[in-house]
């Protein structure tokens, strides 16, 4: 009880002050603080499978990839409105954990791990391979259609117009998981992760539960993806690399996994370190792993299961 | 097979792990509000028993019927539907949730519908809550409602296991050894417990010692490798002199 109201007030401190620092910032952290946030979206999802159900997917990129193409290709070739292609990218999200869901769910720990990371691999390398459809490795370059509210367009050309979109989907993505974790559905995956043969014998389906959150996680991936392409008004077979399966994995590592929330410090503590370390040392990513190590030799849960757990 | 009067009936079930029998042929019913104790020395199957009982193992060969319906090879969350429910060995609660929530998962399980799944909460108050608390109150944990299930005692988690099980409304209770390996003061605890839930709903229990098993139990079923080799009122059953020959030196004393 206690350390969820710690999570709880972090989250809306967090968002109040993303709030305040979109006018302060100049351009260049801001469109920092854009990718943060985007990446903020991306791992609170995978804290839904990794956190709460105890489900350690490396298959995420696909999620993320999947929604970004989503989105391209539905701006580009439907002609889709702004909002139309997110929610296009949400639905590529739901299809595809709906479908492969099934086959990884039910797999235990070690082989979920690797059927997730195998499935993204195929995936990747069709985006590499179908060039006629998504670009390849040179990708695809879009122009984003303006945000039509009725009555006014807004242009995400302008990066205070593009941060304040990303933050209110930041923000819509915290609440509705934040309700659906303090539901019993919350619940049940709690009790899942703690102990699922006890689950079962509660008359759970343990294996359908864990497709959910998979589900839940999976759409939110997938959102993050087309935001991002939104954002970079470009996509490319890279995103459903590797490289983007292990991200969510350290941030909710560093950041505190099953607090939904603390994800968001290791998506910020990342990538300031990826942009202001990375100019002076080429080793980055080496220094960033001992910095893992030591966090997480302090506290299995992370920067704010720490926090919440000094707090009384 | 509703005819049978029993509860719970098990006709010739047999569960083989390759080569090995674990358990071979047994048969018995368990009619409603009877105790059942089922003893046996160690490795007799008497676990691999309630696994098959329950679901997660599924039976070689027989079948197994709870109120006359045939729950054979049925898994473990269609059974506990059906009114059946068990405790572990080893304690088996959600370490990370308060006493409160383990037992309040429990009851959502029964209560539980699509539409209040996803959006309603369940830090409310309301039916689930109240049945929950009713539960904690009835195995006495009241004063550590709020209490990580991790800090408890162990023979608080044992009690806190036997809530969980009953959280989900059986009429059917299995208990694999509720008094193991926790201290004399708590195990007076359990076995009121378990007296006052026997007026309630049936129970199958395993357990090593006598002296628990001729308080609680109407009948017992002994198991040697497997097979059942003696069945009947705890007196009876200690004079069969195969059963005497197994408990090797032990001196089987009901009172």
């Amino acid at each position: 009880m206690q350390r969820e109201r710690v999570y709880r007030y972090f989250a809306l401190g967090a968002l109040v002050l993303l709030a305040i620092l979109g006018t302060v910032l100049p351009s260049g952290a801001r469109s920092l603080m854009i990718q943060i946030m985007i990446f903020g979206i991306f791992a609170m999802g995978y804290d839904v499978c990794l956190g709460y159900t105890a489900q350690c997917s490396l298959g995420h990129s696909l999620f993320f990839g999947a929604g970004a193409y989503a989105c391209v290709l539905s701006v580009m070739h439907l002609k889709a409105g702004l909002l139309t292609a997110l929610a296009i990218s949400v639905g590529s999200g739901f299809v595809l954990a709906a479908v492969l869901g099934p086959i990884c769910v039910r797999l235990s720990e070690a082989y979920f791990v690797i059927v997730t990371a195998i499935i993204a691999a195929v995936f990747h390398l069709l985006a590499m391979d179908l060039i006629w459809l998504t670009g390849g490795d040179d990708g695809l370059c879009i122009s984003v259609p303006p945000l039509k509210l009725g009555f006014v367009d807004l242009s995400l050309y302008q990066p205070l117009t593009n941060y304040y979109f990303v933050l209110f989907f930041m923000a819509v993505t915290y609440f509705v998981l934040a309700r659906i974790l303090r539901a019993p559905l919350g619940k049940i995956f709690v009790a899942i992760r703690e102990n699922p043969k006890r689950a079962l014998f509660l008359g759970y389906n343990v294996t359908r539960y864990k497709l959910i959150a998979f589900i839940i996680s999976g759409m939110v991936g997938a959102l993050a993806g087309g935001l991002y392409a939104v954002t970079l008004r470009y996509c490319s077979a890279d995103y459903m690399g590797f490289y983007w399966s292990v991200l969510p994995v350290v941030w909710c590592l560093i950041g505190g996994q099953g607090t939904l929330v603390g994800s968001w410090l290791g998506v910020a503590l990342m990538s300031l370190f990826q942009y202001y370390v990375s100019a002076w040392f080429t080793y980055y990513l080496l220094l960033f792993g001992v910095l893992v190590l030591i966090i997480l030799s302090v506290s299995r849960k992370g920067i704010l299961g720490f926090i919440a757990s000094k707090v009384r | 097979m509703a005819d049978s009067g029993y509860l719970l009936e098990l006709k010739d079930v047999s569960r083989y792990f390759g080569g090995l029998v674990a358990v071979d042929g047994v048969s018995y019913g368990v009619k409603k509000g009877e105790v059942r104790g089922i003893i046996g020395p160690n490795g007799a199957g008497k676990t691999t028993l309630f696994n098959v009982i329950t679901g997660e193992l599924k039976p070689t060969g027989g079948r197994i019927y709870l109120n006359g319906k045939d729950i054979t090879g049925l898994p473990p969350h269609i059974i506990c539907e059906e009114g059946m429910s068990r405790t572990f060995q080893l304690t088996f609660i959600f370490p990370e949730m308060t006493v409160f929530e383990c037992v309040w998962v429990g009851v959502y399980s029964r209560a539980r519908r699509p539409w209040n799944l996803f959006f309603s909460r369940a830090d409310r108050s309301g039916p689930i809550a109240e049945k929950a608390q009713q539960i904690i109150h009835t195995v006495g944990l009241e004063e550590k409602t709020h209490e990580m299930a991790s800090s408890l005692s162990y023979g608080d988690q044992k009690v806190l296991e036997i809530a969980m099980a009953l959280s989900t409304d059986p009429v059917i209770l299995l208990l694999d050894e509720p008094t193991q390996g926790v201290g004399p003061g708590e195990v007076d605890t359990i076995i009121n417990l378990v007296e006052r839930l026997s007026k309630e709903m049936s129970i199958v229990l395993i357990e090593h010692d006598m002296d628990i098993v001729a308080r609680l139990c109407h009948n017992v079923t002994v198991l040697s490798f497997g097979k059942m080799i003696a069945e009947g009122t705890c007196e009876a059953v200690s004079q069969n002199e195969e059963v005497q020959r197994i408990y090797l030196g032990e001196k089987i004393v009901c009172s």
